[in-house]
């Protein structure tokens, strides 16, 4: 059986794709709304933060990077801890379903297929994502490079599509609500690294170079992420101005829908939809692969694959209920996944770390043992 | 004579048995066919010593038993005083035969598979052993160009039905003696021959025995062609893709032994398997190399714009026409309209049927006769499309749109893994038709995931993209000078292919 | 049985794609919407809502196929309702085939339409997905339905002739290039007003059959502005105003001007205005702003009927042209102020300036900027003759 093998450049296409489909619109309608035409730098500043915290989720696994979280938190402190942190991971990725599925059901409901029926996205999003999910983590991890090929075509695409009406008087004046109100908002972006940081916390072991390279490794990808979705952010706030992004539920879209090449194309959002659909799959693999490989450790089992189906069922129900009302869409975007998302991912590599630090010598005890017996 | 006994015992022993016995058997497995000749001679002329050769008329070259009955019984008598001198049948061969193959064979089975693969089967009275001459001699078709891989500079011999010629149509271009041929037989009533090429310091590590297990895995009455041998050795066996090349061309197959690769030779058969494969391969054409790299990088361009088309085009056709009708440019949608005003179908509909006349046109076109072939598929062509939108059948852009995907899928260069792409043309066009943009991609990105997840003998099919390969990307895209290509896949075991400061200087004294 | 188990499962997603095909919609069962206008009612409150269809086998001709035409490129229909959506699904009661905006051109509205109130108009069309953002939109003072079914110029369709019309404008320049997306970003804007453009129906066209009756066909001209305040319109802008205050909203590539010559009133002079540059720049005092504009261009004759040689005219030329332009600028910020609409932008360039102070301004910009104090100052410089010489004796 050969070792799931992901190279350095898989890792971070992995961290844009899964960061990219929602951060580019659902987040900058937010942010918007929040401080305006500086969205972009909300951004920038979530990026910083991001890292940092990218930076100590890796820390917390750099005495053992054959371990995720969850086998870490079995050496620390005994199984049940363990259960307990893929409890908490499950947690995560089963919240983390409902902005993943407002971003799919929007995209392409409301500006693509008003007549389907909300259960009919949740099922092919869940049947194509658990498709991925019996492939197994390689094959995710080589469509993720295919995904952020992709997302670069996207980002020409929409440069190409917008710079006719690119207005730089709109992203004036600078900082105009101050300093500390712009950091606020950016908590929200941090709620899109917060599924970074998950990522690192089950992937970061397969990861090849994660022992020789995992410090650079985990900055590089969030900063990579960070690049690209802050040209959307200065796009849509010089574009569009801020008070239109705020308007919409999905801004990216809205800038796309001006999008157009001179006069023959006047509408190509369908070709960034095709090309951005990727990565939102990708999004949707993921919480599939994150929920049953915790709920899996949770009840003892060998192979994930297993859980599969079971996970697909109550993510659906999951994910239908918050779709199926925009307002409570909303609100749940809004106020209650930053809620869950926040203290779960910042917490979680912190405990980890302090843990690893305060039980030192257990931990070299058993990866010695372990070293032993290897 | 003996009791009839179970051919097994029969043929495994030879040693005992009178002539008498011994012809008596062979002639029970062979039977009363009115090709096996037998012909009997006194060895050195000596009565004592009766012999008998069997052979298959028209498998065997008459003049080599002609020149093997001349050493046998013509110099045998002039040289030989005491036929009894020469007992055993290695003395006979070194001392007396002249044929240029000859060898010794101990069982009769061995000995009947060898009648039947047409050499002579010696028997002499006396004589332990028997005597196999190698006269193979029968019609084979001339070295000529393979039919469905034309080029425009390139050799242009290709394989043919005979083993022995194509494995030596690969040995003139290699002269490395680190060059191997493995023999096997496979099928257990048809025996064929298949032989698996390699060079030895170049191939990947485990490849070969990894074939070679495969290949004895195969139990099975006859191989009739390779086409057999790849489906039971293959990778992905419910999958569309191929993950083996089949080709009919020497140079190919020489430059994949190049690169580390094995080839797989089936006799009766001019196609030969080559493994590990990537699909990208079969997108490129051995033009692209021997013209100079402008034109070869352009049209492989032109191959991939192709490829993509072959797939995606009537699938986005279907889907713009029947969902997202705010896309199309506003003029190109009202000329669109106006074509449609009159059709009765759906969108979908006239899709799929207009690809299945297609499908048909281009399977009528391969299986009619050649002297009516071109005319009726040129006629058939001309009156589906004319006549149809006339007719008001179809809308005249629908007939656009499936001929420039028919053209665009004849540009790939090999015809079997065009025939994978149709396949997958269908079922995206049927998703894009019901589901629009969700079905479209989602079904793009299921056939990506599928690609994504087969391997080919151990190498992922979608290398060098997916996983990323920084060297090999000098010949993907585009084909970079040859000057540049110095490299070998990374799964061959010596990777540098080409010394340093290849690229061509014009030496100073001639610089203007 | 695991073999009929996969087999089962892997049938269900092949059962996604036999429901029954959610919004599919041929494109011949389209009626494909090229120009749209908007109108009061006959009830009070209500729309009036008049739509140009378009006939794709007319259009576009014989493809070869029998196509169904009956000569007549366009059908125009109209429908009343209480709101606009209400309106179109009216539309429905006697157009045969489904009513789709993607494909539209052009939003006309009536004046008193526009005097009501176009939130409602606004909202329409940016919460639907189907309409595209860069459709023209624009004021009419005609009624709009026949604006509409007016064919203009060498197109077969209306709604196709005045969309190039619009693109025409960086050289015709003479009403504003107002589209769907500048529009909901003026009427969005804390600070900056709407200003749409102005169709009129004039009597230009010569017919062919009757060459003698001049203006017997009517034709849809594009010139003038309105200008907004938040969603309600407030007037008209004259042509002079129109081209004052195009300087500040776009860029074009050229403009003319039609200058006196210096030596008598009854000649002229015409020149083309290239590389149109202006600059806004604020300033604050005693909580009053003030606005200093400044234009830079290059001018060249095109016509001199002086009959003097140009270089003997070219510097008063160059002062008339700028007294001209000038005072274009001062009349369109004028009008603005008088409309208390700043149309103009000038809110932005003052935000951008001064954030802080605009926290307290910005409540009230409109009043405020009535007050303020603009200074205009004009650069030109004829640099160009064209074809002929620049020299002493050629006039």
């Amino acid at each position: 059986m050969r070792k799931i093998q992901i190279t350095n450049g898989m890792f971070v296409a992995m961290v844009v794709n899964l960061i990219f489909a929602k951060a580019i619109g659902v987040t900058q309608g937010v942010l918007a709304r929040s401080i305006g035409q500086d969205m972009w730098v909300a951004t920038l500043l979530g990026t910083l933060q991001g890292a940092a915290m990218m930076y100590i989720a890796y820390l917390a696994i750099r005495r053992t990077p054959h371990l995720n979280y969850i086998e870490l938190g079995d050496l620390l402190l005994g199984k049940w801890f363990g259960k307990l942190i893929a409890l908490l991971i499950f947690v995560f990725y089963l919240a983390a379903f409902g902005p993943v599925m407002i971003t799919f059901v929007y995209h392409l409901k409301d500006y693509f297929l008003p007549e389907a029926p909300y259960w009919l996205f949740t099922s092919s999003a869940l049947i194509i994502g658990s498709i991925g999910c019996f492939y197994g983590l390689e094959v995710m991890a080589r469509i993720a490079l295919i995904g952020s090929l992709f997302i670069f075509l996207l980002n020409t695409l929409i440069i190409i599509g917008s710079m006719k009406e690119f207005d730089i008087r709109n992203l004036l004046p600078l900082l105009e609500h101050g300093f500390p109100l712009t950091a606020a908002a950016s908590l929200h972006f941090d709620a899109d690294w917060a599924l970074a940081i998950m990522l690192a916390a089950l992937i970061l072991p397969f990861v090849n170079g994660a022992a020789a390279y995992g410090r650079k490794l985990s900055v590089v990808s969030i900063l990579a992420s960070g690049m690209v979705i802050v040209i959307w952010a200065i796009l849509e706030g010089a574009v569009l101005s801020a008070e239109v992004t705020s308007q919409y539920t999905i801004s990216c879209m809205k800038l796309a829908r001006n999008a157009h090449i001179g006069n023959f194309l006047q509408r190509y959002e369908m070709i960034m939809i095709a090309l951005y659909s990727f990565s939102i799959l990708f999004e949707v693999m993921f919480c599939i692969y994150g929920t049953s490989v915790s709920i899996s450790k949770i009840f003892g089992l060998k192979s994930h694959k297993v859980m599969i189906a079971p996970v697909c069922i109550v993510l659906g129900l999951f994910g239908t209920w918050v779709v199926r009302d925009h307002f409570r869409a909303i609100t749940y975007l809004e106020n209650d996944w930053p809620r869950i998302a926040l203290p779960i991912a910042f917490s979680l590599p912190l405990l980890m770390l302090g843990l690893r630090m305060l039980m030192r010598k257990k931990l070299n005890q058993a990866v010695q043992s372990q070293h032993g017996e290897s | 004579m003996i009791g009839v006994t179970s051919m097994q015992e029969m043929t495994q022993e030879v040693i005992r048995l009178t002539l008498s016995d011994k012809t008596a058997s062979i002639e029970e497995i062979l039977g009363d066919s009115i090709d096996v000749q037998r012909r009997d001679f006194m060895f050195c002329g000596n009565p004592d010593y009766p012999g008998c050769c069997y052979s298959i008329d028209g498998l065997a070259d008459a003049a080599v038993i002609d020149a093997a009955l001349k050493a046998l019984v013509v110099s045998g008598t002039e040289l030989v005083d005491e036929p009894a001198l020469l007992a055993t049948a290695e003395e006979i061969l070194s001392c007396l035969m002249f044929n240029a193959a000859v060898r010794a064979c101990s069982t009769l089975a061995a000995g009947i598979e060898r009648i039947l693969s047409g050499d002579t089967l010696v028997l002499i009275e006396g004589v332990e052993q028997t005597l196999l001459i190698s006269s193979k001699g029968w019609k084979d078709r001339s070295v000529e160009e393979p039919a469905s891989e034309n080029n425009t500079r390139g050799p242009r011999d290709g394989f043919t039905e005979s083993i022995r010629t194509n494995t030596a149509l690969v040995r003139r271009r290699i002269k490395d003696p680190m060059l191997r041929m493995e023999g096997m037989v496979i099928g257990t009533r048809s025996k064929t021959d298949v032989n698996i090429a390699y060079i030895q310091d170049l191939v990947k590590v485990g490849l070969v025995d990894e074939v070679k297990q495969r290949l004895s895995r195969i139990k099975i009455d006859a191989i009739l062609e390779s086409g057999y041998i790849e489906e039971m050795i293959e990778d992905a066996p419910f999958s569309p893709f191929n993950t083996l090349q089949s080709t009919e061309r020497p140079d190919k197959v020489a430059s994949a032994l190049l690169e580390g690769r094995v080839a797989i030779f089936t006799d009766n058969t001019p196609v030969v398997l080559i493994a590990p494969t990537y699909f990208w391969q079969f997108i490129q054409a051995p033009d692209d190399y021997y013209n100079r790299y402008w034109v070869g990088t352009f049209f492989r361009m032109v191959r991939y714009i192709a490829f993509l088309i072959s797939l995606t085009l009537p699938s986005i056709y279907v889907m713009l026409v029947s969902f997202h009708h705010e896309m199309i440019p506003t003029s190109l949608a009202l000329t669109i309209a106006s074509g449609r005003e009159v059709v009765p179908f759906p969108v979908l509909l006239e899709a799929v049927l207009m690809e299945l006349a297609f499908e048909l046109m281009r399977e009528a076109g391969l299986r009619m006769p050649k002297p009516i072939g071109q005319a009726v598929s040129i006629v058939g062509s001309l009156i589906i499309g004319q006549a149809a939108v006339q007719a008001g059948l179809v809308s005249p852009f629908m007939v656009i749109v499936i001929a420039i995907t028919g053209i665009s899928s004849f540009a790939i260069p090999s015809y079997s893994s065009s025939l994978a792409l149709r396949i997958f043309r269908f079922p995206l066009l049927i998703a894009s038709g019901t589901l629009g943009l969700l079905g479209f991609s989602g079904m793009f990105f299921i056939l990506l995931l599928h690609a994504l997840s087969i391997r080919s003998f151990g190498e992922p099919y979608l290398a060098p993209v997916s996983p990323f390969q920084q060297e090999a990307q000098r010949d993907m895209i585009v084909r970079m000078p040859m000057w540049m290509l110095d490299a070998r896949p990374d799964f061959a075991q010596d990777t540098k292919r080409m010394g340093e400061h290849q690229k061509p200087q014009v030496p100073k004294e001639q610089k203007p | 049985m695991k073999r009929w188990l996969c087999l089962f499962i892997s049938f269900i997603p092949l059962l996604l794609l036999t429901t029954s095909c959610y919004g599919l919609q041929q494109i011949n069962e389209l009626a494909i919407v090229t120009a749209v206008g908007l109108d009061v009612g006959k009830a009070p409150g209500s729309v009036k809502l008049s739509v140009q269809i378009i006939r794709p086998a007319d259009a576009r001709g014989q493809t070869g196929a029998p196509a169904g035409g009956t000569g007549q490129p366009i059908y125009s229909v109209s429908a009343e309702g209480d709101s606009i959506f209400d309106a179109i699904r009216n539309l429905g009661h006697f157009t045969s085939r489904r009513v789709y905006w993607a494909h539209n051109f052009l939003i006309v509205m009536h004046e008193s339409y526009a005097r009501r109130g176009i939130a409602d108009m606004i909202d329409f069309f940016t919460r639907n997905h189907e309409l595209r953002m860069n459709t023209w939109v624009a004021v009419t003072p005609d009624a709009p339905d026949e604006v509409i079914s007016t064919i203009t110029g060498l197109e077969v369709v209306p709604g196709q002739a005045v969309d190039r019309l619009f693109r025409n404008i960086q050289i015709v320049g003479l009403a504003p290039a107002s589209d769907m997306r500048s529009l909901e970003e003026a009427f969005l804007s804390p600070s900056v007003q709407p200003v749409l453009a102005e169709l009129k129906l004039v009597k230009r066209g010569i017919s062919n059959k009757k060459p003698e009756e001049h203006g017997s066909i009517k034709q849809v001209e594009l010139a003038g502005a309105a200008a907004f305040n938040k969603d309600k319109m407030v007037g008209w802008l004259s042509s002079i105003e129109t081209k004052g205050a195009m300087y500040f909203l776009q860029k074009l590539k050229s403009g003319i001007e039609v200058v006196s010559c210096p030596q008598s009133k009854d000649q002229i002079v015409t020149l083309e205005l290239k590389d149109i540059r202006l600059k806004v720049t604020p300033s604050y005092a005693n909580q009053v702003p003030s606005f200093d504009i400044r234009m830079k261009l290059q001018a060249d004759v095109v016509e001199n009927d002086c009959g003097a040689p140009i270089t003997e005219i070219r510097e008063a030329t160059e002062r008339t042209l700028k007294e001209k332009l000038a005072l274009h600028i001062e009349k369109a910020v004028a009008r603005a102020q008088h409309y208390h609409s700043d149309f103009l932008k000038l809110a932005d360039v003052f935000r951008n300036k001064f954030p802080v102070e605009w926290q307290t301004l910005g409540t009230d910009w409109n009043a405020v900027f009535v007050q303020a104090e603009t200074t205009v100052e004009v650069e030109a410089t004829i640099e160009s003759t064209v074809l002929k010489a620049a020299k002493q004796e050629v006039k």
